[in-house]
């Protein structure tokens, strides 16, 4: 029995992510594996020292992207629950930034959902980190978001 | 035919590097009726020439969904210019 997608947790957050509540909440009864991700903050970055780092995000636009996200897992895989959390502002080393759990009867369907709720999270939803250094700031480098196809200016090849 | 509307106006968003060389975050811009989001940015592109090399590598969202460069524009729309994303 699929539980709907009205059971998942979808969040963003200005403190630390309560990771157990995260994991309290995908867990029922029906449930044979709980996979969990926990994206961290890494102190370095192409070899140089980082400090910090600052999140911010298109928030209304990164809630929709988040919950499609969440919805395309459920049509995916057979799962039960998912909950994704991702921070904004300021974070230190080894906090946590982002983290997803993701609860299923089986495990193979729990690993492979997380998997792709956060490969999907990291090219799709408008959130972007500054990555502070001793020397200075600068916007991380990141993915292109997949647009439709503009139909008369020009086409890309995907 | 009811009033004939001069333009229209759209609520326009930037993000990240974006937000620093466009010189904030918000703003409310008045277009001529049937515009694109291509000439919504072109008119930032005039005040901010420096904005044109990010044209290739960012991508226009419309009332949060992504949106193609030819999308045209609704009253009251919500445009946001969207640099790569680096979130997770």
């Amino acid at each position: 029995m699929s539980i709907p997608p009205s059971d998942d947790l979808i969040l963003l957050v200005r403190n630390v992510i309560d990771t157990d509540a995260l994991i309290r909440h995908v867990r029922t009864g029906a449930d044979g594996a709980i996979v969990t991700f926990d994206g961290c903050v890494r102190n370095q970055s192409h070899g140089r020292r980082t400090l910090y780092l600052d999140y911010e995000a298109y928030e209304s636009m990164a809630l929709a992207k988040m919950r499609e996200i969440a919805a395309e897992v459920h049509a995916k895989f057979p799962i039960d629950r998912v909950a994704v959390a991702h921070r904004l502002g300021r974070l230190e080393i080894g906090e946590t930034s982002v983290f997803i759990a993701v609860s299923a009867p089986h495990r193979a369907a729990a690993f492979d959902a997380c998997r792709y709720a956060i490969d999907t999270l990291k090219r799709s939803v408008p959130i972007w980190k500054k990555e502070y250094f001793e020397d200075g700031a600068v916007w991380a480098d990141g993915e292109l978001p997949p647009v439709p196809q503009d139909t008369q200016i020009r086409k890309r090849a995907s | 035919m009811s009033s004939v509307t001069s333009s229209i106006q759209v609520r326009v968003l930037f993000f990240g590097r974006l937000k620093e060389v466009a010189g904030g975050a918000e703003e409310f811009v008045e277009l001529t009726p049937g515009s694109r989001i291509e000439e919504l940015f072109a008119t930032f592109v005039a005040r901010r020439p420096e904005l044109a090399r990010y044209r290739s590598s960012l991508v226009a969202s419309r009332n949060q969904e992504f949106a193609a460069w030819s999308t045209p524009l609704q009253p009251g729309d919500e445009i946001a210019f969207l640099p790569p994303v680096s979130g997770g």
